[in-house]
């Protein structure tokens, strides 16, 4: 089963690159045309985002993932989603805030956590009526990520009942591990803004 | 966005990728960013070319470049090489999930590194960020450049507590080991790891710790924790270097060879580890294996300057191993006397012990010269080996007695032993051989040491 899983790894890899090569067709346009695609290169992105997610996807239920933590610096890591996301949100007529107040880095899968905030203010986006928040905290020595909205928020918490993708990323905050810690998923209501909150725990 | 803290227009920027087309998408984000000086490389060789000639500011190299080479290989290599600036920028491009395991696991990290696609934006912010943490770090590589380590360590401490040691908290500690390790202090650099490890079980601080304690003489301590370290990460190539090495330590040839075989399977173009395999190889008695990793050493390690004296001396000593009288003479008469003379000593010891033995009449009278030195200085162990042979063969019984005495005695022994014995055996003297082994025991007992050391001494002892 290995030979399948390379074949699917090597098809994700070449697809990226042809989107790669399509992002840089396209900015080079827009440079040379003073034109703004940005909404064509968020497509593309996000495609790209979805072939990774599927794959990690099938490496998790298959039991095969693994994580590739680095030491990430958070506030970076929030500085970068928010880049992947305010031009999107804003045609929207969406704002987004970044609130982080952790200063030290943190060991974490910096692509996997990216992929999950990022998903997660796609998410919020479908139901928020005007704000989204990305913040960082720190809590009982985790780290603490969320995503706010101002939505009317979950109709069920339990990030089983919303499909695959919030079931990859609770399973990928519970694979960060700790000593004896590890980390965790959870949706409630209310938050900051009063509507839905995804809410990621790091040790 | 804010305008780039960095004047793009004025980096040169070098693009390293095989595939035509990603090398232009790479060219295309680099100039929409700003840049516009934008040099490309079609792959390792042709990188390797650029940089000696004309080091870029920032290198954007895909992890992926072909003819079995990996960006990891060539960020390895420029690091070997030391052509890399401290403050030019490599930066590793992936579409590859396998790379982002490779660093997290390894302690040769690039810069930072981008997966595709991704924006121009999103490159001008990573390398705004390594540019500022280079920043940050450059009064310590300096300093550390300087060779200057207590200058290095202090600013390490004093950057702990200010704003951008909280930033790069794990930077600093992994700088604060290597350092520890550089300076010889093992301990230090033992705990550090350790502090690494309460925060995060990375691999690379696990084998920090490993090379700590192999650096005190622990050895199977040094072999758990690296064992430890093999098992978090399958593309941690480095680790199983170092599990050899504390292999051979152990006196375990056999398994240091199978661990660097499998491993170089993996790797063929890495010829440092080909070096390494041929040291176990030979330790081990595997002749064969030793010549055909130093062949492919000397013949395909192409970097200028990347085949030395010393590895023409160990392909000599390869062929002698396996027999070959003929072929390890004709290596050894092909270096200069001007080349052989610029060797230190323990080098040229062995060129002229490798020389006695492969050919007695060329080589004996240069050997004859060195002998009152070489009864009376410390030796590495394998110029000892070399040294013991040539004893050997040419019936030079006092001689033979010193080297054999001195490997036995020495923190080296199970790293030798093996080969001691085989080479006695040789040349007929197995009774030699537990004659000097009882009575470095001996000497042991009479100095107390409860542990005789070498697994070998313990050996001897109880035969009849």
């Amino acid at each position: 089963m290995h030979r399948l899983l390379d074949v699917l790894a090597s098809g994700v890899h070449d697809a990226k690159n042809q989107l790669f090569y399509a992002e840089a067709q396209i900015a080079a346009a827009e440079a040379a045309h003073g034109l703004d695609l940005a909404e064509a290169r968020y497509a593309i992105e996000a495609a790209a985002g979805r072939l990774s997610r599927t794959l990690a996807a099938y490496r998790l239920l298959r039991d095969e993932a693994r994580l590739a933590v680095v030491p990430a610096v958070v506030a970076d890591l929030c500085e970068e989603v928010a880049l992947d996301q305010r031009k999107h949100l804003a045609r929207a007529g969406l704002t987004l805030d970044v609130a982080c107040t952790v200063r030290d880095e943190w060991a974490l899968d910096r692509d996997l956590v990216a992929d999950i905030l990022n998903n997660a203010i796609q998410n919020a986006s479908r139901h928020a009526r005007s704000r989204i928040r990305l913040s960082a905290g720190e809590a009982d020595g985790s780290l603490c990520l969320r995503v706010e909205d101002d939505g009317c928020g979950f109709a069920d918490t339990d990030p089983a009942a919303h499909g695959i993708g919030l079931l990859v990323a609770a399973r990928i905050a519970e694979l960060h591990r700790r000593q004896e810690r590890h980390g965790s998923l959870r949706l409630c209501n209310g938050g900051e803004f009063g509507g839905a909150v995804l809410e990621l725990r790091l040790p | 966005m804010a305008p780039p803290a960095i004047d793009f227009r004025k980096k040169r920027f070098l693009v390293v990728d095989d595939q035509p087309l990603a090398r232009e998408s790479l060219r295309a984000i680099a100039q929409t960013a700003g840049a516009f000086s934008v040099d490309l490389a079609t792959g390792y060789q042709d990188a390797i070319f650029r940089i000696r000639n004309n080091v870029p500011d920032i290198i954007l190299c895909d992890y992926m470049l072909g003819d079995g080479r990996s960006g990891q290989q060539l960020l390895e290599e420029l690091r070997r090489f030391d052509l890399l600036p401290d403050d030019t920028i490599f930066m590793m491009v992936t579409g590859e999930q396998s790379y982002e395991q490779v660093v997290a696991a390894v302690e040769l990290v690039p810069d930072d590194y981008i997966i595709k696609p991704f924006s121009p934006d999103k490159l001008i912010l990573r390398l705004e960020r390594v540019a500022a943490k280079k920043e940050f770090f450059a009064p310590f590589f300096r300093a550390k450049r300087r060779g200057d380590y207590p200058q290095a360590l202090a600013l390490l401490a004093a950057n702990r507590d200010s704003e951008g040691g909280h930033t790069y908290r794990f930077e600093l500690l992994r700088q604060e080991a290597e350092l520890h390790i550089a300076t010889g202090n093992a301990p230090q650099a033992e705990a550090t790891y350790r502090g690494i490890l309460d925060r995060y079980e990375f691999p690379w601080a696990r084998a920090g710790v490993a090379r700590a304690l192999q650096r005190q003489n622990r050895l199977s301590e040094a072999r758990s924790e690296i064992e430890k370290a093999i098992a978090g990460a399958a593309h941690y190539f480095d680790a199983a270097d170092l599990k050899a090495n504390i292999c051979m330590a152990q006196g375990e040839h056999d398994e240091a060879q199978r661990v660097l075989e499998a491993i170089a399977r993996r790797t063929p173009r890495n010829y440092l580890r080909k070096r390494l395999l041929a040291q176990a190889a030979e330790l081990n008695g595997d002749a064969e294996a030793a010549r055909a990793a130093m062949a492919d050493v000397i013949a395909n390690d192409t970097m200028p300057g990347a085949v030395s004296t010393e590895d023409q001396l160990a392909l000599a000593r390869t062929q002698v191993a396996a027999g070959d009288a003929i072929a390890a003479e004709k290596v050894l008469l092909l270096l200069r006397e001007s080349e052989i003379m610029a060797l230190p000593l323990p080098s040229q010891a062995s060129f002229a012990a490798l020389l006695a033995i492969a050919s007695p009449e060329k080589g004996r009278s240069r050997f004859a010269g060195l002998r009152p030195a070489l009864l009376a200085v410390e030796l590495p162990p394998s110029v000892r080996l070399d040294v013991l042979q040539a004893a050997l063969a040419g019936g030079d019984g006092e001689l033979a007695e010193k080297q054999a005495q001195a490997l036995l005695a020495g923190d080296d022994s199970r790293l030798v032993f093996n080969r001691m014995r085989q080479l006695f055996s040789l040349y007929d003297g197995d009774p030699l051989f537990r004659e000097i082994q009882r009575r470095v025991a001996l000497q042991r007992i009479g100095r107390g040491e409860t542990d005789a050391g070498a697994a070998g001494v313990g050996e001897a002892t109880a035969a009849p």
